[in-house]
């Protein structure tokens, strides 16, 4: 297990060293008051330099700068940047339907959608964010041990075939990643984005796809099943379903996009036999708040 | 077996089973394929589908066809199809079967496809139950009916013969005929010949006739015949046909004494004709080992032919006492005789020893006095074995005293000291005329033309024995060619000269057929009928009927006469005789041999050998039926989907099989050391000082270019040399300038350096300093040297004495110039024994090449060169400094071809003592 963990962080911190520092876009910051590298470009509480002023009538003498006001005659007071972090909460799908991988040379959907979230994590906490999951597990946190606690958590598995998304404890004002293949019933992804709507929580959708399921190359007698082996269809002829199974899949993703759009979400399709990085890349702009 | 037109069943009750195969389709169409288990999480988008198509449960029509057919054809392979099965109803009956042979030398060509129809035939009848006899007309026996199975173990030792059967044994055949009925089947050899239409009544007279006859046409040599020194070989061929080649080989003993093909011939038939003849151009010496000539391919004796001595050119070694007369042509002991022999025989030239090896069939000693006690015993020992010696008399002979007081070895005859001339201008009497040879003679039979007269000859001492080796004489009883037998072979002398000095016999037509006779010059022809009576020849090699040559072993002597006459059979087998003096060849086919093709009457069934053979084709059905059933399982992987894994993993392997293999690469190393060691190259040290080492460079390739020009060296580019990294050995010679602040090498190198100086290398030190070193004075240049060499292993030195080898390996040299004239140039030391002999212009010195040459004449300037062959440094001033070069050149020169050839131009210091030592 902790093999496991150390390699998933090591290609974690592989993937994200190759960008620069994620600056979050801070918004509407107003109930979440915790210092961040943020800078407001406005004088409060933080710790970079801002500005000397002149002692006015109601500085407390603990906020002289003496150091300044030894100069000369005036007493002058350090102003500090006021800076605010933002917190991302983070959603990967533990279901097994993540755990596929159509080739043996291609990754599963469940380890890429990990390492694409645990890179934006990286990322996001080596920008001075903090980051966590969603639900009371691990709330937002900054520093390396947090990196450590995310990938652990990431690394475990769900029971079930397809896992709802988990939209508790989201903290308001927060930015929030869900990553999964949603294919499972939409309902409740729908749920899950709307309370984050209400409670101002905006985010991106990172839909993780194996490229059979993009395509469907199957012909002949077939039986399909889910990989718990909890569902399961007998065709024919499975190339006659291609086109209605296509279509369906069009519908979902048209449905996800309509989502996001009612909740000011972002919406992304990834495929594992596309670079990590491409996912990565779109995950750093959609929470950079550049697409957004 | 069943017949269906060509084809036939062996079990055809086995193609009901094809009545099942509509049940079968309607089973496999009614099967649908199984289906594969997949794992997808897209499940759930397709859940709640409905197949649109609900026939396609049922296997496609096509892949079940595609399997009926596979079954059908089991079925039908299973059944055992044959096409053109043997089905011969002409031969079918209930009476005995008779199965008349030729069994000759022409049917021996095709012996194998006549005993398989035999077979084949001796099966159908052994089927039948009719008992079947065997005759073959070349040798026939009494009739025996047999079991045919019996007789098929038998058949492997029926043979032809290399005869063929006569009207005789034809007759006798008829006589071996039994009373009751029987039906014949003829295996004919395809030849007309007598005896033939008898025989066929007598068989018709029994039942009926089969012929069987091979449509080929048949090859046949003639014997080979020789024309103006060529071979003539004629072939032959049965029936017309098309334009055709075929090789004629002949075979003999190479002198390792192997079998070999000694000539290859092509015989081109053209289309339309019926012989060819081939002219062959031979040596004599391969022509005398030529046992037969043979069609290529064939097997049978009438495509052999069997040259004897008829074919041979006697090879006489020509040998004149006098050799020193150039030019006086007409004069010349052999003049007369080289013109007698050129047109029959091969002469031979050079000294007595060196030709007796090659075994002459005659040697002339045309005037030759004494030889040699080795030539002597040598020439004896040739007698022996059967050789002949003619001896010509002339002034040398005369003038001996060989033969004097006791008979000489290789005289036939004591001779008296002076011989006689008559009717000269100093002489009494008229030139003497020849007297009619006496019978025992070997001349005898030969007119005497009344023109040949003898001036001079030397005379025979009278002698008991005088009268018996007397073989010609002239009219006043003095002999004039006298012979005597020594072991196998003879010594005739002619006591007159071999050109016109001393008589005109060599002029005239008389002298020839005297040459004749002794069988110097033999064309040897067919002997008559009468010379052959009483004779008896022996058999060497004899053939069999397909043309193998066999030891004779023990078979009888042959008549004379019947060798001559009698036709060939089994107490005269074709083959080489050997009689008392020569041998001769019978043949199968001679120029009087008759190919006629036999023609058979209407009524007489003639079948060929070239009927299509039987063939089965359950192999091939079968094979059929796997391959449909291979393309039904990829077929049948397609429609179940199965079949993009098996596609893909079957291109990856034949792309990894057709992916070219990469040879292994060669290093840089190797191709380094490959072009270094294919050509010569010279080779510099590199000092680290660039101007030095460029210089080098340049003076090397100059002397290179150098060695181009003038020599049969010639070199590559000049490499640099890094002592501590590169290979040594590739390089003769390697020029090393010295300079004060080049680094000394490390331990390794010397190691290396010490191997290349005892190997054979050598190591040219240049100080370039001799413009201020002179004697005493110390240059850095040598100090640096001194320190340079203490490691290396270097013999004793001493300056280049005067006749050292390097002063002549190639250009004559006394001084060493490079851009500096002066200081000595050093290499090994003589041997403190070498010792200047009496007459010999320089003493005999080491026997290697210098390792070392040390001096300080800067000559790589000297030779530098630049790329178009411009000298890159001034030398002196005007001609002085041309002429220094050119001598610098000349001594670089003379380096590498002492490196390359050591002392060899010390050796030519020894010819003569050699020459001495081998009596010459």
């Amino acid at each position: 297990m902790t093999a496991t963990v150390a390699h998933l962080r090591t290609r974690a911190q592989e993937e994200a060293g190759r960008f620069p520092a994620l600056l979050a876009r801070a918004e509407h910051l107003a109930g979440t008051v915790l210092l961040g590298e943020h800078g407001r470009r406005r004088s409060g509480l933080g710790d970079d330099f801002w500005q000397y002023r002149p002692l006015q009538a109601g500085d407390s003498y603990r906020s002289i700068d003496w150091r300044r006001s030894a100069r000369g005659d005036e007493q002058f007071v350090r102003e500090r940047e006021w800076q605010i972090a933002q917190s991302v909460q983070i959603w990967v799908d533990p279901g097994a339907s993540m755990r596929f991988s159509s080739h043996k040379n291609l990754p599963t959907k469940a380890d890429r959608a990990r390492l694409v979230a645990l890179a934006a994590s990286i990322l996001l906490i080596r920008g001075g964010e903090r980051v966590g999951l969603t639900g009371w597990r691990l709330p937002p946190r900054r520093g390396d041990l947090q990196t450590l606690r995310l990938a652990e958590m990431f690394a475990e598995d769900g029971e079930d075939d397809y896992a709802a998304p988990e939209a508790r404890g989201m903290l308001p004002n927060a930015k929030a990643l869900f990553v999964s293949d949603f294919l499972s019933d939409v309902e409740p992804v729908e749920a899950a984005l709307t309370k984050a709507a209400d409670r101002g929580v905006r985010g991106v959708l990172l839909q993780v796809l194996d490229p059979s399921e993009e395509a469907f190359p199957f012909d002949g007698r077939t039986i399909f099943e889910s990989v718990n082996k909890t569902m399961r269809h007998e065709t024919l002829k499975a190339g006659d379903l291609r086109e209605t199974y296509l279509q369906r899949l069009a519908e979902r993703k048209a449905r996800l996009d309509a989502i996001c759009r009612v909740t000011g979400w972002q919406h992304f399709t990834h495929h594992t036999d596309q670079t990590a990085q491409s996912a990565l890349l779109w995950v750093y702009r959609a929470l950079d708040g550049s697409q957004g | 077996m069943t017949l269906f037109g060509l084809i036939g069943f062996t079990t055809p009750w086995l193609l009901l089973g094809l009545l099942a195969l509509p049940i079968l389709w309607i089973i496999l169409r009614a099967v649908p394929p199984a289906p594969i288990r997949r794992m997808f999480p897209g499940v759930v988008l397709l859940l709640g589908l409905k197949d649109e198509e609900q026939v396609t449960d049922r296997t496609p029509w096509w892949l079940l066809l595609l399997r009926m057919l596979a079954v059908a054809a089991v079925i039908i392979g299973l059944a055992g199809p044959v096409l053109n099965p043997d089905n011969d109803g002409e031969v079918a009956g209930d009476a005995p079967l008779l199965v008349v042979m030729d069994a000759s030398w022409a049917s021996a060509a095709d012996w194998r496809g006549r005993m398989i129809a035999l077979d084949g035939l001796l099966a159908e009848a052994g089927r039948d139950t009719r008992p079947v006899a065997l005759m073959r007309l070349t040798d026939p026996t009494p009739v025996q009916f047999l079991s045919a199975d019996v007789l098929r173990t038998r058949l492997s030792g029926i043979q032809p013969e290399p005869w063929q059967p006569d009207a005789e044994s034809t007759e006798r055949a008829i006589g071996f005929l039994p009373e009751t009925r029987f039906d014949t089947y003829w295996m004919s050899d395809a030849l007309d010949r007598e005896g033939r239409t008898p025989l066929l009544a007598a068989l018709e007279a029994k039942g009926r006739v089969t012929v069987f006859e091979a449509p080929r046409t048949l090859y046949a040599l003639e014997p080979a015949q020789v024309s103006e020194g060529n071979l003539l070989i004629t072939a032959r061929r049965l029936r017309e046909g098309g334009a055709t080649e075929l090789t004629l080989a002949g075979h003999g003993k190479d002198p390792a004494g192997n079998p070999a093909v000694l000539t290859r011939n092509t015989l081109s038939f053209e289309a339309g004709m019926l012989e060819t003849t081939t002219e062959i151009a031979l040596p004599a010496e391969l022509r005398a080992r030529i046992e037969r000539f043979e069609i290529e391919g064939t097997r049978s004796a009438g495509a052999v032919t069997l040259p004897d001595d008829s074919l041979r050119r006697r090879e006489v070694a020509l040998i004149a006492g006098s050799t020193d007369r150039e030019g006086l042509e007409l004069l010349s002991p052999l003049h007369y005789l080289q013109k007698a022999l050129v047109p029959t025989a091969d002469l031979l030239d050079g000294a007595l020893l060196d030709i007796l090896p090659a075994n002459p069939d005659v040697i002339i000693l045309a005037d030759v006095a004494t030889l040699s006690a080795a030539e002597e015993d040598a020439v004896l020992e040739w007698l022996d074995k059967g050789g002949m010696l003619l001896r010509f008399a002339g002034p040398r002979l005369a003038a001996s005293d060989i033969s004097r007081d006791r008979e000489d070895p290789l005289m036939p005859v004591r001779l008296r000291a002076g011989g006689r001339t008559v009717g000269g201008a100093m002489s009494w009497g008229e030139p003497k005329s020849l007297a009619p040879f006496p019978a025992e003679s070997p001349f005898f039979g030969l007119a005497v033309p009344s023109d040949v007269t003898v001036n001079s000859q030397v005379m025979a001492q009278p002698d008991p024995t005088l009268a018996a080796r007397v073989a010609a004489q002239l009219s006043d009883g003095t002999p004039l060619v006298t012979r005597k037998a020594v072991g196998q072979g003879q010594i005739v002398l002619f006591h007159v000269t071999a050109n016109a000095e001393w008589s005109t016999l060599p002029l005239s037509g008389l002298f020839v057929q005297m040459l004749e006779r002794l069988a110097v010059s033999s064309a040897a022809a067919q002997p008559e009928i009468e010379d052959m009576e009483g004779t008896v020849w022996q058999p060497i090699r004899v053939l069999d009927a397909f043309g193998r040559p066999r030891e004779a072993g023990t078979l009888p002597g042959v008549d004379g006469p019947a060798l001559i006459e009698a036709p060939l059979g089994p107490d005269l087998r074709p083959g080489v005789y050997q009689g008392e003096d020569r041998s001769l060849a019978r043949n199968v086919v001679t120029a009087d041999t008759e190919l006629t093709p036999m023609v058979w009457p209407e009524r007489i069934p003639v079948q060929g050998i070239t009927r299509p053979q039987e063939k089965p084709l359950a192999g091939w059905l079968l094979a059929g039926a796997i391959a449909l059933l291979l393309a039904d399982v990829i077929a049948s992987l397609m429609l179940s989907g199965r079949l993009r894994g098996a596609v893909s993993a079957g291109v990856v392997l034949a792309a990894l099989i057709l992916a070219p293999q990469d040879g292994q690469a060669q290093t840089a190393e190797e191709r380094a050391a490959i072009a270094a060691t294919s050509e010569v190259v010279l080779a510099y040290v590199i000092t680290g000082d660039d101007t030095v080492d460029d210089l080098s460079l340049a003076g090397l390739r100059g002397l290179s270019e150098t060695m181009y020009f003038r020599t049969s060296v010639e070199p590559n580019t000049p490499v640099g040399v890094n002592l501590e990294t590169d290979e040594l050995a590739f390089y003769p010679m390697i020029y090393w300038p010295i300079t004060a602040s080049q680094p000394t090498p490390s331990r390794e190198a010397y190691a290396k350096l010490n191997t290349y100086l005892r190997t054979g290398g050598m190591i040219v030190f240049d100080t370039r300093d001799a413009d201020i070193a002179g004697f005493g004075a110390a240059t850095p240049e040598g100090r640096k040297l001194q320190q340079l060499a203490a490691p290396l292993d270097i013999p004793p030195l001493e300056p280049v004495p005067e006749d050292h080898v390097l002063t002549r390996t190639f250009y004559l040299l006394q001084d060493f110039p490079g851009r500096y004239v002066g200081r000595e140039v050093w290499v090994e030391a003589a041997p403190p024994d070498a010792e200047l002999i009496e007459g010999m212009p320089f003493r005999d010195l080491n026997d290697n090449v210098t390792p070392v040459v040390i001096g300080g004449n800067d000559w790589a300037s000297a030779w530098a060169m630049d790329d178009r062959g411009n000298p890159l440094v001034p030398l002196g001033s005007g001609f002085t400094g041309e002429r220094q070069r050119e001598i610098a050149y000349r001594f670089g020169v003379n380096l590498v071809m002492h490196v390359l050839t050591g002392n060899y131009k010390s050796d030519q210091v020894h010819v003569p003592a050699l020459l001495d030592r081998l009596g010459q």
